[in-house]
């Protein structure tokens, strides 16, 4: 039961951490090189709130705007100017990320923080007794993927932004302003990216490298699921559960591989990834 | 004094070393002997040891420069590389002392796991249909993965403050500044005389434009593989003298960020120039050990933003800047021979079908582009494929070539079943495709591209450049013809679209092939080019036995050279026959031209008009 | 303001391939032009040109009054030109409604003009949910024109729009258009192969040959019909 819940759980935390990437992907066929600085951007707006007193609420408020305001420079700044190359794109947003990481390091030192969760305790689930913030990012998670969902197909924006996807061209000839839904789906991106960060940081310790740890598991499985959030959904469980089982059952380091490595020879093995069925 | 400097450059002129004036490469290389050798006397013992160090990085950021700035493969991890070679040495030599056999030992690990992973990494990273930024994906993943592994192993790697203090070389601070700073040299000069050899344009031309690669015949995925493990040998064998050197190894030495300030240090010293990193890397080195002490932080953000800057800004980076002003035209032309032919038979009676196609269907989801495609074509046949937009003619010629792209069916060149080979395998079976629209690679002059071209004949050397270029007499017809024989220093981008298209043919031709596919060949040209290259097909089916396929809009030139026509229409083949009867044809003239005069007064109006 | 659009001495083509030689030619306001040549010969060049999507090698062009020469294309869109290019012209995978919704300022406007659109094509009627690339052929066209009208463009631009058409289809498309213009005034610039659709919906039409205009007459002319198809002789 609780190997169950800890899949779960799991997953849900993998799919909050990739939406970011994924929206940012799924729009502008660019990985975000920089998302790992702005999970880590998410972490201390978090520790910067409760270390003032404040609620989660503000911390997570932080982090949005925190969040906006890395994605309108990124967008503006490296990503516009290059998205004619898109391999010097990730180059220069990498080159970002590490700039923001050396700024974090800079302000708050190398030093490892914690937060306290602003759910305390266990709760008692079907007989087992788990971690509330934990068996909390469940419905989080689910929340983000419907409100994701919500916005890419009941909205005018969404409807725009995947008009945009499908055919840039035909859009234009529309009056839709491609650039300007580009770079509010990279504002959105990194503000799911920053909320990611909040959101996980009581679970794990915050440092400015926090990011990092994430970035392998969540760049394969973008790769691995396409540009579909359901697909990105199906992928984060199955994964996610490979990662329980080899981290429980094997070796935790090799548990942190197993999603690099699952995904890699899924892409060797059949080039499309899952985003075909 | 001008007339002399062009005799200079004139074909077949001899030349020592490819490319650089003769006189300018050995005064390179003796001041670089000199500095080498005299260093150690001049610099403090602190300096001595950041410049070892800075050369054996040098070796490693050359690597990266390979990969990268000539074939186009941005890596995060040749850092992995580089440790694999540092914790070689440091293993092995802490776990079985410092000996002959030990050495030998450590430098296998360092050779053979580097060699190892390298081919693994490039059988995950290039395969068809890879998304370009793959590769970088997994070269990132690589580095954060063999970290956490080091990290994780325990007393056995040291965990996170890595094995020191065993016994290694005993040579004296000089000897070490020789060996590495001779090393980075040899290293500097092999890339070198690779990058600018014949082999060494197929990297560029990859990067340029791996399709048209493909579609000479040339196995991108293998390449780019063999290059990747060769540049992980010789990325490893710098980290072994590395961590014999400094006898400290740490999980560092594999992480990303040691992979990603290699790239820092090509990407701001100018990627595709090897002496810039060469250079960049010693002089970033030693700036960053005397900058880094007082201001370790301030330093490294001023790195990051300027790095971040000049991807942006200025993606040649720094350096070339700076010597720009000193920068030689380099550009040697080979001189035009004729190829012996090659033992191939011209194809005769009793052969198989040069083309034939079976039953072929092509879906995308529920939408059948095409629909039961038979025919077959013989040799000498030019066999024009008409029909209006979006009736899969297009589509046609590329299931032809790639035995990847249709649904269901069977394809067969010369009798050889195309299965689900890549366009690479295609080729050799004798086929060639001219594109739509003209795929050359821009940054690799008309005698490069066509040398490429021939590689398949001819295996391009790695260490030189060839002073003869040997084509088929026909294609050096196309190349009279077009005039581009004057053209052969000039870059392909520079040319007219005409000398573009032209060129494409040449390239094509260049491959002797048997059956060739051209899409559109005439699409943009002027009048006269047309007729130049009606000419043209015409005597490579006529005498030289070809079998051309003709994609083609302009029905007047269809009819001028076209032996049979093929009309597609949504996706099947409606009609197939002789020029005239089916330019004659009424069904063809309603659907090909539009003219699709429907029922009522406007048809009779029209006829009336007509009449 | 008379003219709806007016190009000068437009010269563009695909990197370094010259399509369209100096080409120069006016719409006025109300006016509506066919352009016809056969395939090859840089009709849709021209149209893309005129939207944006190809850089102008030279010249210049003025839509309403606006020298547009450097737009982006949305921005030409939005100063009111309704544009259906040949192919991939709607989104397959949004639904009849997305497809004609997509376009408006203002999604009120949607009902009324909806509305409208049923007259000139009833087949729309229940289909708004129905998955566009499930719709016919002939269904997506009429699609395509009504997505066009839906706008309420000051000027229409159509590539080859009744491009393998039923007789039937090409009729109402052709009222439509028709109709459109006695409705409002639009101008409109057309590209057709389909001789007596071309002479229907337009006043003059021009003739293009190797990326130049080389032929124009008045379409109520008495031999129209026939110096346009001698154009099109094989």
């Amino acid at each position: 039961m609780v190997f169950l819940l800890d899949c779960l759980t799991t997953s849900a935390l993998l799919f909050m951490v990739t939406s970011g990437l994924m929206m940012i992907f799924g729009v502008m066929r660019i990985i975000n090189f920089a998302h790992g600085a702005i999970l880590g951007i998410g972490g201390y707006a978090a520790y910067v709130a409760t270390a003032r007193g404040f609620g989660p609420g503000y911390g997570w408020a932080l982090a949005l705007l925190a969040g906006l305001a890395a994605g309108a420079v990124v967008e503006r700044l490296v990503v516009r100017p290059l998205y004619k190359r898109p391999l010097d794109a990730i180059l220069a947003t990498w080159g970002l990320g590490i700039v923001i990481i050396q700024i974090i390091v800079m302000g708050f030192g190398r030093g490892v923080q914690f937060i306290d969760a602003p759910i305390h305790g266990s709760t008692i689930v079907l007989g087992v007794s788990y971690s509330a913030y934990r068996l909390f990012m469940l419905p989080v998670a689910a929340g983000t993927s419907a409100l994701l969902f919500l916005l890419l197909n009941k909205t005018r924006f969404g409807t725009k932004t995947r008009a945009v996807i499908m055919n840039e061209e035909l859009a234009a000839s529309l009056g839709i302003n491609s650039e300007l839904i580009r770079f509010l789906s990279f504002c959105l991106g990194a503000v799911l990216g920053t909320l990611a960060g909040a959101l996980i940081s009581p679970l794990f310790s915050v440092d400015p490298y926090m990011g990092i740890a994430w970035l392998t598991s969540s760049f394969m499985l973008v790769m691995v699921s396409g540009y579909s959030f359901i697909s990105l959904m199906l992928t984060c469980l199955v994964f996610g559960a490979a990662q329980v089982v080899i981290s429980s059952f094997v070796n935790p380091v090799l548990g942190g591989m197993t999603i690099a490595v699952l995904a890699a020879t899924t892409l060797r093995l059949r080039s499309k990834g899952f985003s075909r069925g | 004094m001008a007339s002399l400097a062009q005799e200079k450059r004139a074909p077949g002129a001899p030349s020592f070393l490819s490319g650089l004036k003769p006189g300018r490469a050995s005064l390179i290389a003796l001041a670089g002997l000199a500095l080498v050798g005299a260093g150690p006397f001049v610099t403090d013992a602190y300096l001595t040891n950041t410049l070892i160090k800075a050369f054996f990085f040098g070796i490693a950021a050359i690597t990266v420069d390979i990969l990268w700035g000539y074939a186009g493969y941005l890596t995060f991890g040749q850092s992995v590389f580089f440790g694999i070679g540092a914790y070689s040495a440091g293993l092995v030599f802490t776990y079985q002392g410092f000996s002959g056999m030990s050495i030998a030992l450590a430098l296998g690990a360092a050779v053979g796991a580097a060699a190892i992973l390298g081919f693994l990494a490039g059988w995950l990273s290039f395969y068809r249909g890879a998304a370009p930024f793959f590769a970088s994906i997994i070269s990132l993943v690589l580095p954060i993965a063999m970290s956490q592994l080091a990290l994780s192993g325990g007393s056995f790697t040291g965990s996170s403050s890595g094995l020191t203090g065993f016994e290694s070389f005993d040579f004296s601070m000089e000897e070490w500044f020789w060996i590495a700073g001779y090393s980075l040299m040899a290293c500097g000069l092999l890339g070198w005389k690779l990058v600018n050899s014949d082999a060494g344009r197929i990297l560029t031309s990859m990067r340029d434009n791996s399709n048209r690669c493909a579609y000479l015949g040339i196995n991108t995925s293998a390449i780019n593989t063999a290059l990747l493990a060769a540049c992980a040998i010789a990325a490893s064998l710098a980290g072994f003298g590395y961590g014999s050197f400094s006898c400290v190894v740490a999980p560092e030495l594999l992480g990303f960020s040691l992979g990603t300030e290699f790239i820092v240090w090509v990407a701001l010293s100018g990627r595709g120039t090897l002496w810039g990193p060469l250079v960049g890397t010693v002089l970033f080195n030693v700036t960053s050990s005397y900058l880094s002490g007082s201001m370790p932080f301030m330093w490294q953000l001023l790195l990051g933003f300027s790095f971040v800057l000049v991807i942006i800004l200025l993606p040649g980076g720094l350096i070339p800047l700076l010597a720009r002003p000193f920068a030689v035209n380099k550009k040697s032309v080979p001189e035009l021979v004729e190829a012996r032919p090659g033992e191939k038979a011209l194809p005769e009676k009793g052969w198989p079908h040069a083309i034939e196609m079976n039953r072929v269907y092509k879906k995308y989801g529920s939408l059948s582009v095409l629909r039961d495609i038979t025919f077959h074509a013989e040799s000498g046949e030019l066999v024009g494929i008409i029909g209006p937009n979006g009736a899969g003619k297009t589509t046609l010629m590329r299931c032809l070539s790639d035995g990847g792209e249709r649904t269901d069916g069977l394809v067969k060149i010369y009798g050889n079943d195309i299965e689900r080979f890549p366009p690479e395998q295609c080729v050799r079976f004798g086929l060639g495709r001219k594109f739509q629209n003209a795929n050359i690679f821009d940054s690799l002059t008309v005698a490069e591209c066509l040398r490429l071209a021939r590689s398949i004949k001819e295996r391009p050397s790695f260490l030189e450049k060839k002073r003869t270029l040997a084509l088929p007499p026909y294609v050096l017809d196309v190349l009279r013809l077009t005039d581009l024989d004057k053209k052969l220093p000039v870059p392909a981008r520079d040319l007219s679209h005409g000398e573009q298209q032209a060129l494409e043919l040449a390239m094509v031709l260049a491959l002797e092939p048997l059956v060739i596919l051209l899409d559109e060949p005439t699409a943009g040209l002027t009048k006269a080019e047309r007729t130049r290259i009606g000419k043209v097909l015409v005597s490579l089916a006529r005498d030289h036995g070809l079998c051309c396929l003709l994609v083609e809009h302009d029905l007047d030139f269809v009819k001028e050279i076209a032996t049979r026509v093929i009309v597609l229409h949504q996706g099947c083949i409606i009609m197939q026959d002789t020029v005239d009867r089916v330019v004659d044809s009424e069904l063809v003239r309603s659907i090909y031209a539009g003219t699709d005069f429907y029922a009522g007064p406007g048809r009779k109006g029209l006829r009336e008009g007509a009449a | 303001m008379n003219t709806a659009l007016r190009l000068d001495q437009v010269s563009s083509g695909y990197g370094a391939a010259i399509v369209l030689r100096d080409i120069s030619l006016e719409v006025g306001m109300d006016e509506s032009i066919a352009i016809m040549g056969k395939n090859g010969m840089g009709k849709s060049t021209l149209l893309k040109t005129i939207m944006g999507y190809l850089p102008k090698k030279s010249g210049s062009v003025f839509l309403l009054g606006e020298n547009i020469s450097s737009w982006k294309p949305y921005r030409i869109a939005r100063l009111g030109v309704g544009y259906a290019a040949q192919e991939h012209s709607i989104f397959a995978d949004l639904s009849v409604y997305d497809n004609l919704s997509l376009g408006l300022k203002n999604l009120l406007y949607f009902k009324g003009r909806f509305d409208e659109i049923l007259r000139l094509f009833p087949v729309f009627e229940d289909r708004l949910a129905q998955q566009a690339g499930t719709l016919s052929g002939g269904e997506q066209k009429m699609l395509l024109v009504a997505r066009t009208l839906i706008l309420h463009p000051k000027v229409i631009i159509l590539d080859e729009i009744t491009e393998g058409l039923q007789p039937s289809v090409i009729e109402r498309l052709a009222a439509a258009l028709v109709y459109e213009r006695k409705r409002s005034g639009t101008s409109m610039l057309i590209i057709e192969q389909n001789i007596p659709f071309a002479l229907k919906v337009a006043d003059r039409y021009l003739i293009m040959k190797q990326g130049e205009l080389i032929d124009r007459g008045n379409t109520g002319d008495p031999g129209a019909a026939a110096s346009v198809l001698r154009h099109f002789q094989l």
